[in-house]
């Protein structure tokens, strides 16, 4: 009997804490407009413009993630 | 043996945290009051925070469903998460409620709520049940958030 | 309202966060304006030390629809002029070349680089994009984005999904992206290595033009351009993310630049013609790129670093920084630090040697060659009120290219074949 609390509350535990990262209300500071991984969007677009035509390799950020979460 | 307490807490935790309306949130002054005073009407229950984007469209909606629907016994009680109350008040200053609202700083009743995102509702019916469930709030999906309201408020 | 401590400065920033699909909104409740409308613009000076320059403004326009819907539109006008390294070596003579349309030449005095000045050209960009939320956890958005210039016509399709887990703390996206570009060079583009025709080789106008033309071919040429990215983004804490890409591009067709020339030399240094280059008609690049970004009290920062490998050999490290600090709830100032070194494509030779065999593949253009930049710039911006916003930046760029190991003959030895490029960036944008 024992065992089989023990091997649920494993299970259990491991799926609640199975990753990183945080509880919904606590992205107050990931919800901040200057944490947006867009939040620079036309200095990024400039810059990249300046390297891929002075340098030789270009590309590498996305835009996708981050943020509030929100809806 | 410190560890298999904490797991076995763990369990315990997921066991009995589920929304029910019997948590106490605290009201403005600081004082901690149960949900279950709102036993017996239909109860939307709303968790927001003053940096939730949508919550701010949601505002609007809610006061309008207050308006409407107060009299035939709907009860919305929004539950503010910001760990600062001092943030939810500048909130409320540039976005009146005329609805309850409640305060759960340490996130006590969101966790045991399970939330998955911000804002999230509960709909309660008059038997103190949970019904529905909404994940974000979306404009396009208001009037089927009133109809499910109006369903409720017949019984 | 005075702030005083950083704290403070955190909740202020806090108030002014994200509303819809990651596009930020002030609380306005008293007034009707929507705030479903973002506007940015920006005008941007980028000036090389006696070489190029270019101006660039974009204004950039969000409109969301609903809760679901945003609809991202953007126009670019950039306008270029001055003169840019053509690839030729310096030499202890005065150097004659022929502009590229063939109608006239221009000089370069002795031990100076050689620099083509015809360009002046004006380019226009625009772009517009639809991002969709199908479901709490889906995201899909798709995009088209065109640009024209005097010699060149660009055209693309992209499109990507995200999914979230574990409640919005893991984000996975995927893009994809193809471009077709078409380039009519002016005068045509060159036969690849043919010798450049001076006017002072021939007697008549006639002969020249004749030799000119055998140098160039008629018509357009195109390429295509087939990207992908996929990109995980991580929740690491409260305040920091982090973000993990792989991007895959191939590209195919025309990538030689028309206007760029490689020194045939012989062992004195001495140039003996000019020859056109020729890069190869297929490129495959992969980039990896790592960044992280942290929400402090009284500001952000942020590291980003990413490798890039392809199959012309062309391997390039780039380290980046951003710190930004709030001296108050409006106003901040930012520090911008950039890395980057890369190493030479494999047919990058600096000059070629007359009477040795022509490789398959040549081109002196530095900016495929062995180089180190750096980059040091300072942002201001300042909020005002009604949720606008205006900032200043301006930023040192210096390119400094390298020798990757050829031996300099003759008076090539006496000049400096990789010169430092500096310049300078400066640039004025406005949001509401």
């Amino acid at each position: 009997m024992n065992r089989t609390i023990i091997s649920i509350a494993i299970a259990v535990s491991l799926s609640a804490c199975s990753s990183l990262g945080v509880e919904p209300w606590e992205k107050d500071q990931l919800a901040r407009a200057d944490m947006a991984l867009d939040s620079e969007k036309l200095d990024l677009a400039l810059d990249d413009h300046i390297y891929f035509s002075k340098e030789g390799s270009s590309g590498g950020r996305s835009l996708a993630g981050g943020g509030c979460g929100c809806n | 043996m410190r560890k298999l307490l904490l797991l076995l807490s763990f369990m315990t935790l997921s066991i009995s945290a589920a929304p029910s309306l019997d948590y106490k949130v605290q009201n403005f002054q600081g004082e901690l009051l149960s949900l279950s005073e709102f036993k017996g009407k239909v109860v939307y229950l709303d968790f927001w925070a003053s940096w939730c984007g949508p919550c701010r469209k949601s505002f609007p909606w809610m006061n309008a469903m207050h308006q409407k629907y107060q009299q035939q016994g709907l009860a919305i009680v929004a539950i503010n998460l910001d760990e600062d109350k001092a943030l939810a008040e500048t909130f409320l200053s540039k976005i009146p409620a005329d609805f309850h609202i409640r305060f759960d700083p340490q996130a006590d009743v969101a966790s045991k709520f399970d939330l998955q995102g911000m804002p999230s509702s509960y709909i309660f019916n008059r038997q103190g049940e949970l019904v529905q469930t909404h994940l974000g709030f979306f404009e396009e999906k208001s009037a089927g958030y009133e109809n499910e309201i109006v369903e409720l408020l017949k019984e | 309202m005075q702030l005083k401590n950083r704290s403070n400065i955190s909740k202020a920033l806090a108030i002014a966060s994200c509303s819809l699909l990651g596009h930020s909104a002030q609380a306005s409740a008293n007034t009707e304006k929507p705030d479903d409308w973002k506007v940015d613009a920006a005008i941007m000076y980028y000036g090389e030390e006696d070489r190029v320059q270019a101006v660039e403004a974009i204004g950039n326009v969000q409109k969301a629809f609903g809760d679901e819907s945003l609809l991202d539109m953007k126009l670019v006008v950039d306008s270029l002029t001055g003169a840019s390294a053509s690839g030729a070596v310096a030499q202890s003579e005065t150097q004659t070349f022929t502009r590229p349309s063939g109608n006239g030449q221009y000089e370069t005095a002795s031990g100076e680089t050689p620099l083509d000045d015809t360009f002046q050209d004006t380019r226009v960009q625009a772009s517009a994009n639809w991002a969709e939320t199908l479901s709490p956890v889906w995201k899909t958005n798709v995009g088209v984005n065109g640009s024209k210039e005097f010699d060149y016509f660009s055209l693309g399709l992209n499109g990507g999904v995200e999914r979230s887990f574990n409640k919005d703390n893991t984000t996975l996206a995927l893009s994809g992206a193809y471009t077709f570009d078409s380039i009519d060079p002016v005068g045509g583009r060159p036969v690849a290595f043919s010798s450049m025709a001076l006017r002072a080789d021939y007697d008549t106008e006639e002969e020249y033009r004749t030799a000119f033309d055998m140098t160039r071919m008629a018509g357009s040429e195109d390429k295509k351009t087939m990207d992908m990215m996929l990109s995980v983004t991580q929740v690491l804490s409260r305040r920091w993310l982090f973000q993990a890409n792989y991007g895959l591009s191939s590209v195919s067709g025309y990538m030689t630049d028309p206007y760029k020339i490689l020194s045939q030399v012989n062992d004195t240094g001495t140039t003996q013609s000019y020859l056109y280059e020729n890069r190869p008609d297929s490129r495959l690049k992969h980039s990896f790129y790592m960044m992280t970004k942290g929400a402090l009290d009284a500001g952000v920062i942020d590291f980003s670093y990413r490798y890039t490998t392809d199959d012309w050999d062309l391997n390039s490290h780039t380290l980046e920084t951003h710190y930004r600090y709030y001296f108050s709830g409006r106003f901040y100032g930012q520090v911008h630090l950039r890395y980057y070194q890369q190493q030479a494509a494999n047919f990058y030779r600096p000059f070629l040697m007359a009477g040795e065999p022509l490789p398959e593949y040549a081109s002196a253009d530095y900016r495929i060659g062995d180089m180190t930049t750096y980059t040091l710039g300072l942002k201001f911006g300042q909020r005002l009120s009604g949720g606008h916003e205006m900032s200043y930046r301006l930023e040192y760029y210096q390119q400094n290219p390298e020798n990757s190991g050829f031996d300099l003959v003759g008076q090539l030895q006496d000049h400096d074949l990789f010169p430092e490029v500096k310049a300078i960036i400066a640039q004025v944008s406005y949001s509401f």
